[in-house]
């Protein structure tokens, strides 16, 4: 039972992180059909922005809280401008051109900043400081949960319940919505797609720089190319709840934490990965649209 | 055999939304058959059903007494059941003989070592299929265009091409979806006369079609429907002056009083 | 003789006399970039022609490479004899792979070709059954021996890679002026036309499938004999996306095409081996802009591939047409 319990937290913390990326690739399928291969890397970008933040301007030490809200914001704003960059040069241009090209476009994005973060940081991996957050440790009979844990949960939840308002309440959420169903419709409706799109990739940037920092934080330890299959497990996540939709992003996230939790725990971690992938077979051939999706029709 | 295609009680429902509403249609070998009626009535929709893009969820469709209700596609096309599409759906890149030849694919029969050892069979088959769209091109009037890319022709010449392409399978049912839209009228009055001759080979067709002179001129037969239903059925003469046809294209005389009078 | 034709005699007398051009480290990249070249124009079959988004073409190349490590290695199979074995699994694996997602739609089907990729790495990684080796992979591959004479030469290897290069190339040929050719491209351009005209679409894709791996596998064999051993990185996910990338990046169905994405993917690395750092940076860059100025490729595919009959009698009908409007005017 303790394993189990333990696994739980581990499991959702995990799937919090994947789900807050995974929001990131399914926004920008959901409007565009494009997957954003380079969205894993921008992850991995965030992650090393905040270290440098935190070790060049804060010594790596011990911080207050306004300077943790700080880095964070900071490193968002960073990582959101990078990738409003990436849609105008590698993405707008190829609106119309055929999807695989924007795929290749996506790809060697992926690429670029991969191999910019090796350039500028060096091949070797790098270590995150265990000082942003205090240490502080809880043992609740056997089950272990850090500080930092309780952070990543709580701040995803209240992300997401804030990015559901958004999308559901807000003017700009619908036009967001409007644009996924039918972008020429949406711009028929006076709605400035470019405007939808730009804010997409802010908002899935941030809420991934945010994931990133995380990841930073709970994993201790960065390599240049971390993002390309991190990148990819949360795209299986968004896939599993249904590329798309944004509920269906948050529940695959915690779901395929989960999953690779209980996996790790039971089994090994080696068979984590290979297990994660087997699992995303099985949906794509089973039910493709994932748990949340809707299909769509072609019209003849 | 007394018909070419059957369709008995025929209904089909998109979640809820009636696109077809049990309709009944027999059209006979060299039958050229009509199907009109207000955009959104469900023709397109009908014609998919027989070609098995879409399963009806009511009835059954028999092609020269054969069940094929819901059958996939290509195995319907192989039966010799051909179409156009009401948007032309050529392979814009490709010359016009490239297109036509992707109708006598069936008619071929190479296997895939034919296909990459270019066997002596290979050169038996692919010369014979060459042919067929050497002849489709003459019969068409399209042989000096044999070679332009199919998304540079005029509309006219791209809905011959799509027939032509249909006709390379040696159809016994072919199913032509608006094939005037677009057309001036030359155009129209060519594609008439090609029509008529193709019926003339004993091939059933069913068309939709919106150009009325066009119908009255070259139908056998024809079933008027309108939200799925069907409101009327009969030869041209008596379809024209069906009221209830009337009534659907341009509405009653109670519409044009609400009209004065609001 | 049309300009795809003559790019590919240029092309290939040059390679046919390469060997005797150039020096001991330039013969190698040559055989890299016949290999590469190869298994791109395998992977033309599946993406450029028949249009599967398959971006797990490593996964052939791979099983291609190992079947002939594994027989020779641990089973002491002279390497000729592995070859067939090194086109036939890859053939097998490919169409039971391939054959439940063959229907999926095509971001779905990338997504799955993409893990399948992935559990094929760490299946090597993990020395499944013993037999593959683990992260070190497998070494000590034999030579080539054909009636007792070795080939063990770089220039030997170098006219094997050559010779399946040559015949990859006349395969797509034939591909391209047949039935099953044809086919493959009516399917990349309209799936529903191509269903309507009889075309049964998952057969045809899975063929296009079958062919591509048996090519990759071929290629494969030939790769873990230059290097005499195979290792798992060589067929990472990756590299199904350089793989990707060249067919898109050069011009899909285009020869000059894959060519040239192989040449640039693989060859200019080496010319400027300073930039080898920054290497996969210049890649991607190159991919953005290679896309963004030209969407359809560096060399797209031309059409109007007809006999030359048709084409004469159809400029002999436009003569007509022209004189007859100049007389009537």
């Amino acid at each position: 039972m303790d394993i189990f319990l333990q696994q739980l937290i581990n499991g959702l913390t995990i799937g919090s992180l994947y789900a807050l990326v995974a929001l990131g690739y399914t926004m920008v399928y959901g409007v565009m059909k494009l997957i954003n291969f380079a969205h894993g890397d921008l992850v991995a970008f965030s992650a090393y922005v905040g270290l440098t933040i935190f070790t060049q301007f804060f010594g790596a030490s011990a911080v207050s809280f306004v300077d943790v809200i700080i880095i964070f914001l900071f490193t968002s704003i960073i990582v959101a401008f990078v990738g409003v960059l990436l849609e105008r040069l590698a993405y707008r241009p190829l609106r119309t051109a055929p999807r695989l090209s924007a795929v290749v476009s996506a790809l060697g994005a992926a690429l670029v900043i991969q191999n910019g973060i090796m350039l500028i940081w060096g091949p070797n991996m790098q270590i995150f400081p265990a000082d942003l957050l205090p240490s502080t440790i809880w043992n609740i009979s056997g089950v272990i949960i850090t500080f930092t844990q309780v952070c990543i949960l709580a701040l995803s939840a209240v992300l997401m319940i804030a990015l559901y308002f958004f999308i559901n309440k807000t003017k700009i959420g619908t036009a967001i919505r409007a644009t996924a169903i039918d972008q020429d419709a949406a711009k028929l409706m006076g709605i400035n797609v470019n405007r939808i799109i730009m804010i997409i990739f802010v908002v899935g940037s941030m809420l991934g720089a945010i994931g990133g920092l995380f990841i930073g934080l709970y994993y201790r330890s960065l390599t240049f190319d971390m993002g390309w299959v991190y990148g990819l497990s949360a795209f299986i996540a968004a896939i599993i709840g249904g590329i798309g939709s944004i509920p269906g992003a948050m529940i695959g996230g915690l779901l395929l934490g989960l999953f690779n939790a209980l996996i790790a725990g039971y089994i090994s971690t080696e068979w984590a990965e290979t297990l994660t992938f087997v699992l995303l077979i099985i949906i794509l051939i089973v039910r493709p649209t994932g748990i949340l999706g809707e299909k769509t029709a072609e019209k003849v | 055999m007394e018909y070419v295609l059957e369709i008995d009680n025929v209904s089909k429902f998109f979640h809820g939304l009636v696109a077809i509403d049990d309709l009944t249609i027999k059209v006979k070998p060299g039958q050229i058959y009509g199907i009109i009626g207000p955009n959104g009535a469900g023709k397109t929709t009908l014609f998919n059903c027989v070609t098995g893009i879409y399963t009806p969820e009511k009835g059954t469709i028999k092609y020269k007494g054969e069940d094929i209700t819901g059958m996939q596609p290509h195995k319907i096309a192989q039966k010799g059941v051909l179409r156009t599409f009401q948007n032309i759906r050529l392979f814009k890149e490709m010359s016009v003989a490239e297109n036509i030849m992707a109708g006598y694919h069936t008619k071929s029969k190479q296997k895939w070592y034919h296909s990459i050892f270019h066997t002596p069979f290979y050169r038996k088959d692919e010369d014979a299929s060459w042919k067929k769209v050497e002849e489709l091109m003459e019969f068409f009037n399209l042989t000096h265009l044999a070679m332009n890319a199919t998304g540079d022709l005029s509309y006219g010449n791209q809905r011959k091409v799509e027939m032509a392409r249909a006709l390379a399978a040696n159809p016994e049912l072919l199913i032509l979806d608006e094939p005037a839209a677009g057309l001036n009228e030359n155009e129209t009055i060519e594609l008439t006369n090609i029509i008529r001759k193709i019926s003339e080979m004993d091939i059933g067709i069913m068309m939709i079609e919106h150009d009325m002179e066009m119908v009255m001129s070259l139908t056998d037969y024809i079933t008027v429907i309108n939200f799925g239903k069907e409101i009327s059925q009969g030869e041209p003469s008596f379809v024209q002056n069906d009221p209830r046809v009337i009534e659907a294209y341009i509405g009653t005389d109670d519409d044009e009083e609400e009209e004065n009078n609001g | 003789m049309n300009k795809t034709t003559s790019i590919a005699t240029i092309f290939i007398l040059v390679m046919a006399v390469f060997p005797f051009l150039v020096d001991s480290a330039w013969l190698s990249i040559g055989i890299t970039f016949l290999v590469f070249a190869t298994v791109a124009f395998s992977q033309d079959i599946i993406l450029g022609r028949a249009g599967v988004f398959n971006m797990g073409h490593a996964i052939f190349f791979g099983i291609g490479a190992y079947t002939t490590a594994i027989l020779n290695v641990q089973f002491g199979l002279e390497i000729i004899a592995t070859i067939p074995f090194a086109i036939i699994f890859p053939v097998i694996i490919a169409i039971f792979l391939a054959g439940p997602i063959i229907h999926l739609r095509g971001d779905y089907l990338l997504v799955a070709t993409i893990g399948f990729n992935i559990i094929f790495e760490q299946v090597l990684s993990n020395d499944l059954f013993g037999l593959t080796g683990g992260p070190n992979g497998i070494f000590g591959i034999d030579v080539v021996r054909i009636f007792g004479y070795e080939l063990w030469t770089d220039t030997s290897i170098y006219y094997i890679a050559f010779g399946l290069l040559i015949i990859t190339l006349l395969i797509i040929r034939n591909l391209d002026n047949s039935r099953y050719g044809r086919a493959l491209y009516y399917i990349n351009k309209d799936e529903i036309a191509a269903k309507s005209m009889g075309i049964n679409v998952p057969y045809y894709k899975l063929f296009a499938f079958a062919l591509g791996a048996a090519i990759a596998g071929a290629a494969g064999s030939i790769f873990a004999i230059q290097y005499s051993a195979v290792s798992p990185e060589s067929f990472s996910f990756m590299q199904s996306v350089m793989f990707f990338a060249i067919v898109l990046v050069g011009g899909s169905a285009s020869l000059p095409g894959v060519i040239i994405g192989t040449f640039v993917m693989f060859v200019l690395p080496e010319l400027f081996t300073e930039f080898k750092e920054s290497r996969y940076l210049i890649f991607g860059a190159a991919m953005v802009l290679t896309m963004v100025l030209r969407p359809n490729g560096v060399w797209p595919a031309t059409f109007g591939n007809i006999p030359k009959y048709l084409k004469e009698k159809a400029l002999k009908h436009k003569a007509l047409k022209d004189n007859s409007k100049g007389e009537t005017e």
